[in-house]
């Protein structure tokens, strides 16, 4: 990691009425002063505002966003869109972080000690979210209307995620230490999930296929009748994955699944899929 | 002219080498021995071009811990005269002897930033899948790129990465080890063939590295484009007037190596020659050449003493 500049927000305490503030980036931050960091706009409700109304800034700007360290110092469950659009550079929310956590970001780190509320990720193109509490609903999803939900990139969740988690998925990786809720990977046409607890309902519904998959590593007690058992097998492919999970994401959990036979099921035949349920 | 190494004469000549393609890949297995058999069926009958349809050899053994899948795996390395060459023989080769291997993965050996070319092997390996192929992926957007295909076989899951990472490369390093006995030639070209493989990124083609019949361009029959090396073959050696089989010497034995640079294939010549050289019987070492009239690489024996 190279040596970074790190800005220090603090949230001037908490508001029912959310603010959004796509401008906390890395990308927002680098080149400007400091003075000018404090005035960019952001949105109290429906009023726009200079930002150092609600949030202070303080510490040193970097040139470049790859080389800008934003930690949010505080509660941030009211501010929305942090890292929205990231392309690089990297962001600690050390708490809760709001809706659409690193929303479309394309790359550089996100870093979340406490929980990240809904729509965390959406239509993620690149980068690393990590999650070290839970996740809201509509994890790496992808916005109402839109075909397609996270296109690359990785989430890890400690925790557990909510309902829709990696809804239209295409290609990237989630990786759920918890549990998921009800409909995990719906609509997904490719792409990566892994959940180490339990998954809710209707997991993969209307998945399509595109080398698209869940692992689920802690069984799955209720699997939609249009996924069709195939077999039961150790599949090479799943020990590279749980190799880069340990190696990349320090994933240690995936170490204890690498020899583990797994029940393939592939659907959504519903929907004429060919996308794969992997069950420990 | 010639020079002493470890009290050998050594011909002060070069080895004339030829640019190929090369490509390397790495097999893995569930036991070192199925990644052994796989590797050792993939590169037979790939001991020279001249009726062989490419050149190949084992390079290393992959201890689990550096492989990619976890599991023990061996390098090959594959060399052709042209792209498309090298291509249609990976494809063959892996088509038949490596995806039919139980419990058998490929993967690719040569990185694309090292790569001149990045041939679609699993690409094209996939069509066996017949339709249930299946595209993998991993590290869109945050690690490398790559890309796999599994295609369902009838043990279970063959998993081949999609792109092989192809480089202009070295071919036809090589030198003669010339000694008093059948058997002090064979120890030595063994000692050699040892020290060759600690060069990283090299192998020696014919079987066990080692070739007892060099052979000439050209022949007295009109029908056959090479034939013995006569001027190299102490059985005749006061038969054939142009011998060059130096008294004392009653057996020869050619190591030839294949590199993905010039500076690998110059290593491992030196550390080949250094290694027979300390061998008890050994006469004589040279290296064979057309004068720097075919091939692109002169690779001197003194000059790839120097680092030996």
């Amino acid at each position: 990691m190279p040596e970074m500049k790190k800005i220090v927000l603090t949230p001037r305490g908490f508001s029912n009425i959310p603010i959004e503030a796509p401008v906390i980036s890395p990308d927002m931050f680098a080149g400007k002063t400091l003075q000018e960091i404090r005035n960019l706009p952001i949105h109290y409700g429906n009023e726009e505002v200079p930002m150092k109304e609600y949030i202070h800034a303080q510490g040193k700007v970097a040139e470049k966003p790859e080389k800008q360290l934003i930690v949010i110092d505080g509660d941030a469950r009211h501010i929305k869109q942090i890292g929205t659009k990231m392309s690089a550079g990297r962001i600690v929310a050390q708490g809760w972080a709001g809706m659409h956590l690193g929303a479309q970001m394309s790359g550089g780190d996100i870093t979340v000690t406490g929980n990240a509320l809904d729509w965390a990720g959406a239509e993620m193109k690149g980068g690393v979210i990590r999650v070290l509490g839970d996740a809201g609903n509509l994890l790496g999803g992808a916005y109402r209307g839109s075909s397609d939900g996270m296109t690359g990139g990785c989430i890890v969740v400690t925790g557990c995620a909510g309902s829709e988690v990696a809804s239209f998925m295409r290609r990237g990786k989630i990786v759920i230490m918890g549990d998921t809720g009800d409909f995990t990977g719906v609509h997904m046409n490719g792409g990566e999930i892994f959940i180490f607890g339990k998954p809710g309902k209707r997991l993969g519904a209307q998945a399509q296929g595109n080398g698209g998959f869940i692992a689920c590593f802690n069984g799955a007690d209720e699997l939609l009748p249009t996924y069709r058992y195939d077999t039961t097998y150790t599949p090479i492919f799943m020990r590279l994955y749980l190799k880069h999970l340990y190696e990349k994401l320090g994933v240690t959990k995936a170490q204890q699944f690498i020899d583990t036979p797994m029940k393939r099921y592939r659907g959504d035949l519903a929907v004429g899929g060919n996308s794969e349920i992997l069950v420990a | 002219m010639s020079f002493k190494h470890n009290g050998v004469e050594i011909e002060d000549t070069f080895a004339e080498g030829f640019g190929m393609w090369g490509s390397k890949i790495i097999i893995t297995a569930a036991s070192q021995k199925w990644a052994d058999i796989a590797a050792t069926s993939m590169t037979g009958f790939a001991t020279s071009v001249i009726a062989c349809d490419c050149e190949a050899g084992i390079e290393s053994r992959v201890h689990p811990d550096d492989s990619p899948d976890g599991r023990p795996g061996t390098t090959v390395a594959i060399y052709g005269f042209s792209r498309g060459k090298l291509s249609q023989s990976m494809l063959n080769r892996l088509g038949q002897t490596v995806l039919t291997c139980p419990s058998t993965a490929v993967y690719n050996g040569v990185p694309a930033e090292e790569a001149d070319e990045m041939l679609d092997i699993g690409k094209s390996i996939r069509f066996f899948g017949d339709g249930y192929q299946v595209k993998m992926r991993m590290g869109d957007g945050w690690q490398n790129r790559q890309r796999f295909w599994r295609i369902p076989v009838m043990e279970g899951e063959f998993l081949i990465e999609e792109k092989m990472g192809a480089k202009k490369a070295v071919a036809g390093g090589n030198f003669l080890i010339m000694g008093d006995s059948e058997a002090n030639t064979l120890k030595a070209s063994e000692a050699a063939i040892e020290a060759i493989h600690t060069v990283p990124g090299v192998i020696t083609p014919f079987p066990g590295g080692l070739c007892r019949s060099g052979s000439k361009v050209g022949s007295t029959y009109a029908f056959l484009r090479a034939s013995t090396n006569t001027p190299f073959c102490p059985a005749i050696k006061n038969s054939f007037k142009e011998s060059k089989v130096p008294a004392g010497v009653n057996s020869v034995i050619e190591i030839v190596i294949n590199g993905f640079d010039e500076a690998s294939v110059m290593k491992a010549m030196g550390a080949g020659v250094d290694a027979a050289t300390k061998v008890e019987g050994i006469k004589w070492i040279t290296a064979v050449n057309f004068e720097g009239k075919l091939g692109k690489f002169q690779m001197s024996l003194k000059e790839s003493l120097k680092g030996a």
